[in-house]
């Protein structure tokens, strides 16, 4: 296993600073290692303002870049904070590797990760996730199980991509060990102790709101936690895709019981926008802004302009949780136009 | 009204089986859904049986014939003698089908496991493994078919025009309305949408608990014969897309609330809502 650091995460900041490998500098973006590279209060990762699609001069609001983490996406702090706890118990090592059932983004982290340090990483993903992670999560080395997830509603049956990939930690044990991203209190310690800290470093203590999507409900929890420690009057604004969506990787509240980690205290308003929004304000981002996101940042945009809209003074803070450079076969479905002239 | 089930005999529960791995009387029989699940780990000493392979008939639209339904249970080791326990996922939608079929080959004993595999692989004490079991192969006999407990399209159709069964259409709320034709990513499909006139929407799935199981025997009831308005004195067919999830409903009216005459249509929506001329209810 090469030699790497685990001290450079999830630690105050001095500790984060002793801990850094050799040879790192954060000052100078130079890096002794990918695992570095992982964002935490002295390298957060970055945050750009909101300039041309922002109908409130009062309200500055900001984008928080997440697809600029190592690995590609907001997942990179779940995967290593559960990784991390797996190594430090010795979970993993001889032979044994991780399973997760994934909708992509946490499943290419947890295989780049798998695969810098020899473990291997089975990846079990809805036959609904676009074809670009699927083909990401091979290039990136895991092992591929897609299923037919979406076969006929019913109560509690959690998802099969759930179920499948307890079914390998259970069975094989000596080949897998399941992280579990929708129960592991590891996904909101990893934001406790990284994004929320660092948003509040990077607006130097003015943020007023914070607006984040539903998946496992990680970032959410782990986020409002910190920050309304911080000062309470905060505003968390979750957005969740209208029913019967199609935004890979997010979650109606209808779907959210597989989450142990759904916290509805956390948050002060849910909205709920219709999906095919967040197509358009993904294309809006890139097009207004030059921000390349992803729809589900297109699906936070959109309710963060709602609310900025309505509201006074204020400092806004959107996770945006990865590129549009996974979703280019989502955005040609729903933006069909965006296919035409594309060929001599 | 009681609170227990007409057969409680055809449903056993997680613990039973536990208790019963090494019961030489017993084969299990997992079916699943999703055909990958049983490689990635079952319950020791369960059979595999995929459905769309070894269930169906791999030529003409039927289940599997009597002779390769003999030969399927003589090469897995199962004998007319054996307790039969079929379990799998999504709720034993695969399981109940498979118990259809078994009964309308006439095997004796067969029962569902009650939760299926969720319930089993949610319990810590309940093991999984990747090995599959080498059962001795035997001579299996069936005694012959039992055709009243399926219907094909002419019952249906006599069934449409005498107004005297109890139809029940047990896919999901868009299925029956004709919203969608059939639920995402299906290749299964029809012509048309909608439902056979008369029938009434009881999604299968209304007879689960969270955990998997069945409801109680009050619930079962209150659902189907009260709020549902299933009339116990009619004969009853149950239907959805290809007749899978028709089978868990099967085995809800006819052994845990006793009703009489209750066949499973398993030519279905893609059976009927194909046919040119039938009468469509879409409203």
């Amino acid at each position: 296993m090469p030699e790497f650091s685990t001290e450079t995460e999830q630690r105050s900041t001095g500790e984060a600073r002793a801990g850094r490998s050799r040879g790192t500098d954060y000052s100078r973006r130079v890096f002794a290692s990918v695992f570095d590279m992982l964002p935490n209060e002295d390298n957060p990762s970055p945050m750009v303002r909101i300039n041309r699609l922002n109908p409130n001069a009062n309200f500055q609001l900001f984008a928080k870049l997440e697809w600029l983490n190592p690995f590609g996406s907001v997942k990179d702090r779940a995967a290593w904070a559960m990784l991390r706890d797996l190594l430090e118990r010795g979970e993993v090592g001889n032979g044994r590797g991780l399973v997760e059932p994934t909708s992509g983004n946490t499943g290419i982290s947890l295989a780049a990760m798998a695969q810098a340090m020899g473990l291997r990483m089975r990846a079990v993903v809805p036959n609904k996730v676009p074809l670009e992670k699927k083909v990401l999560l091979k290039i990136v080395g895991a092992e591929l199980d897609v299923l037919n997830d979406a076969l006929c509603p019913a109560p509690g049956l959690g998802d099969g991509s759930i179920n499948l990939a307890k079914t390998h930690a259970k069975a094989s044990p000596h080949r897998y060990v399941m992280p579990n991203q929708y129960e592991n209190p590891k996904n909101v310690e990893a934001h406790l102790h990284t994004t929320g800290p660092e948003i509040w470093r990077q607006t130097e203590g003015r943020v007023t709101h914070v607006f984040a999507s539903l998946g496992t409900c990680g970032t959410v929890t782990g986020v409002s936690r910190f920050l309304r420690s911080k000062n309470p009057n905060i505003k968390v604004i979750a957005v969740q895709p209208s029913e019967g969506h199609d935004v890979p990787g997010l979650r109606n509240i209808s779907q959210l019981d597989v989450s142990k980690l759904f916290d509805r205290s956390c948050i002060d308003e849910i909205l709920e926008i219709d999906y095919e929004l967040a197509y358009r304000r993904a294309l809006d981002l890139c097009r207004a802004e030059g921000l390349i996101a992803g729809p589900s940042s297109g699906l936070i945009l959109e309710g963060a302009l709602r609310t900025v809209a309505q509201a006074g003074a204020g400092c806004g803070v959107m996770i945006f949780p990865d590129n549009i450079f996974k979703y280019v076969s989502s955005m040609i479905k729903h933006l069909p136009q965006l296919a035409s002239e594309t060929e001599a | 009204m009681s609170n227990t089930y007409a057969h409680p005999e055809v449903l056993v529960s997680t613990d039973w089986v536990k208790e019963n791995l090494n019961n030489p009387n017993l084969r299990l029989v997992e079916i699943d859904v999703d055909t990958k699940a049983y490689d990635a780990g079952h319950i020791p000493g369960a059979i595999g049986f995929n459905w769309q392979t070894q269930l169906q008939d791999q030529v003409g639209r039927d289940i599997i014939s009597q002779a390769e339904f003999e030969k399927l249970c003589s090469d897995s080791g199962i004998s007319p003698e054996h307790t039969v326990i079929c379990y799998g996922d999504n709720n034993n939608w695969f399981a109940a089908y498979g118990f259809w079929v078994f009964k309308v080959y006439g095997h004796r004993d067969v029962r569902l496991m009650n939760g299926g595999r969720v319930k089993w692989l949610n319990e810590s004490d309940k093991p999984l493994t990747t090995d599959k079991p080498q059962w001795p192969a035997v001579t299996y006999r069936s005694p012959g078919v039992d055709a009243s407990l399926r219907a094909l399209l002419p019952e249906v159709m006599a069934a449409v025009s005498s107004g005297k069964y109890n139809l029940v259409d047990v896919r999901s709320p868009d299925e029956f309305t004709g919203k969608v034709i059939a639920p995402p990513g299906m290749s299964e499909t029809a012509q048309r949408g909608g439902h056979i006139p008369g029938a009434k929407n009881v999604p299968w799935s209304t007879a689960v608990n969270p955990d998997g199981t069945f409801k109680s025997p009050d619930e079962l009831r209150s659902i189907y014969l009260e709020q549902k308005g299933v009339d116990p004195k009619k004969d009853t067919i149950a239907y959805c897309r290809i007749g899978e999830r028709s089978s868990h409903t099967w085995f809800v009216l006819k052994y845990l609330l006793g009703l009489n005459n209750v066949k499973n249509y398993d030519g279905s929506w893609t059976e009927y809502g194909n046919l040119v001329g039938a009468p469509i209810e879409k409203p």
